[in-house]
């Protein structure tokens, strides 16, 4: 098959994808609800001193309101330091937060939310769910027989469509996330675009993920199966990545040959060969400095590489899509 | 290079065909050593009972399913040559056609993924459409069809790519008088231009009616295979139908489940 052939089939699977999530209600529904999230980032606002030191401005002389010295004013008074005292405010004031720290943290603090949250958690699981069902529906014994009797090779047809539904992930992580940035941007002044990087990442996650869906599609073409396996894998990749990395700190912390080499080894084998979902959270909460944010989430972890956690994640992705394109060649329909 | 001989557009040799079903790997035999050359502008019908290995004969064909043994030659090439599909028009014997599309929508679906160029497919759909009498309801979603509607719409899907070989299943399921005999003026026409039609089907009336050379599967053996004059020869009826009738009540008998 010629690349030009590839591209057009892959382009008509995209667009397949589309109508089928518009039939379906699914687009709208995703779409709905990242819009009730970008009304609330629109009702959004920061105001007080903690608004007014912006990127590039943040001095050492400025205290959280919650640090123990802020309580010290003499002391403040005489250094001139500044104690944050503004507050974030949602639903166009109705409810106020006071501002721990400063605006440009606050923002972070919703971004994260909204990221890792909202999209990288609860979105990332709903879309796993809701897009189960385009690959048995597609493998139908009777709606595929008639793809399988044109000149395109089965394995071009099932990378087309999971193409196409990265593509529609793309087009809602990025509504999601865009429409988000520029809302609190808007509403706070504050224009920071690491919160952007979620977009690449959430992607990422789904597109691993969302290779197990597809492998569990073409060998049962059920639905069920799609779901629920590629949900228990993600909680399973999920605990051996916050596993290991666990492992790694209490290994670190004890005393000289207290700690079972052999369990070390064990986690590590296991951190190795599947996808890591902490790692790829961790990005996000790196890319927009969540450590204060999240100190004790992080403490004693062991820092990660991400261009090598992203690699060995995507070579566990690419041979399971090489695996689900095997079988798919293989089957009889 | 292409290696069949110029006069036949299909031909099976030795094909055999075996499912493994269930935990236990049970085996279910479709095909038997099936050998078997479809002229080059014949009708080419495939009749009998049911599970006799009728459509499995067909996925084989279209490579849908691989032969456990044999070697099946599609215009000329392997049939592992997927290439060759695209002089090939295909009607499934059940129809599961998304029914979010309209009309149009789908044979341009089709048509794209049989990679016709943009401008002959525009071309052609409008076209398609109204040889199946679909043409005012391009439009219309799918899912608003009743199933003789489906049923010419997957036979216009199945012309999209003016085919030289029309691989007909079941295609007359569902459909009235006035659709099935747009289905006859359907493959005469192809037949007329030189074009080959395989034509599955339980309808006696319309093998008789359209086919001039037939072949008969009982529990996945070639019962026969020849002109259709030939198997009506030694029927004692008058009338053609019933002849065909009399003539496969012998290979059915039994069979049928």
């Amino acid at each position: 098959m010629t690349l030009s052939k590839f591209v057009t089939t892959t382009a008509w699977l995209v667009r397949d994808t589309f109508r089928q999530s518009l039939a379906s209600g699914l687009c709208w529904l995703l779409l709905g609800l990242s819009t009730i999230c970008i009304l609330v980032c629109c009702s959004a606002g920061a105001s007080g001193r903690g608004s007014i030191i912006l990127p590039g401005e943040h001095n050492g002389n400025f205290l959280p309101r919650f640090d123990r010295e802020a309580h010290d004013a003499q002391k403040l008074k005489q250094s001139g330091t500044i104690v944050a005292d503004g507050t974030l405010s949602l639903a166009f004031g109705a409810i106020r937060v006071p501002l721990a720290r400063d605006a440009r943290e606050a923002v972070h603090f919703v971004q994260l939310v909204l990221s890792a949250g909202v999209a990288d958690t609860l979105g990332l699981l709903l879309t796993l769910v809701w897009t189960a069902g385009f690959l048995p529906g597609f493998l139908d014994r009777r709606a595929i027989a008639v793809l399988l009797a044109k000149p395109i090779p089965r394995g071009a047809l099932l990378m087309g469509k999971y193409i196409g539904v990265l593509a529609f992930v793309l087009v809602q992580a990025s509504y999601f996330v865009v429409g988000t940035w520029l809302a609190l941007a808007l509403r706070t002044g504050i224009w920071d675009a690491s919160y952007l990087l979620s977009v690449p990442l959430l992607l990422l996650h789904f597109a691993i993920f969302f290779s197990v869906s597809l492998l569990l599609a073409v060998c049962t073409r059920s639905t069920v199966v799609s779901v629920f396996g590629s949900i228990a894998f993600w909680g399973i990749c999920w605990a051996i990545n916050y596993g290991r990395h666990s492992v790694m700190a209490a290994a670190a912390m004890a005393p000289e040959g207290s700690f079972s080499p052999g369990l070390v080894r064990l986690a590590n084998l296991g951190y190795w060969l599947f996808p890591k979902p902490v790692d790829l959270g961790r990005f996000v909460f790196d890319s927009l400095g969540a450590e204060s944010n999240f100190r004790p989430l992080f403490q004693n972890l062991p820092s990660v590489s991400m261009g090598l956690s992203i690699f060995t994640s995507l070579l566990f992705t690419g041979y399971v899509l090489f695996a689900a394109s095997r079988h798919f060649r293989r089957v009889e329909y | 290079m292409p290696i069949l001989k110029p006069p036949a557009v299909v031909e099976f040799q030795s094909v055999s065909k075996v499912y493994r079903l269930g935990f236990l790997g049970r085996r279910i035999h479709a095909l038997r050593d099936v050998t078997l050359a479809v002229p080059r502008g014949s009708v080419f019908g495939v009749v009998g009972p049911n599970r006799a290995g009728k459509t499995t004969l067909v996925k084989a064909l279209l490579s849908i399913c691989r032969p456990t043994s044999g070697t099946i030659l599609r215009l000329g090439w392997l049939a592992q040559n997927r290439s060759t599909l695209d002089r090939v028009g295909y009607l499934h014997e059940s129809q599961a056609f998304p029914g979010y599309l309209t009309a149009a929508a789908l044979l341009q679906y089709y048509g794209a993924l049989s990679f016709i160029p943009a401008g002959e497919l525009a071309r052609r759909i409008p076209q398609r459409l109204e040889q199946v009498g679909l043409a005012d309801r391009a439009r219309e979603p799918i899912a608003t069809f009743s199933k003789g509607m489906v049923q010419r719409l997957a036979l216009a899907q199945a012309l999209l790519n003016d085919p030289e070989l029309l691989v007909l299943d079941e295609p007359t399921e569902g459909m009235d008088l006035v659709a099935r005999k747009l289905l006859h003026d359907v493959v005469r026409h192809h037949k007329a231009e030189g074009k080959t039609t395989i034509l599955v089907s339980h309808s006696l009336s319309d093998v008789e009616q359209l086919c001039d050379r037939v072949a008969v599967l009982r529990g996945g053996r070639l019962a026969f295979s020849g002109a259709l004059g030939e198997l009506i020869a030694g029927a004692t009826a008058d009338d053609s139908a019933t002849a065909l009738q009399d003539a496969l009540e012998p290979m059915y008998a039994g069979a049928s489940t």
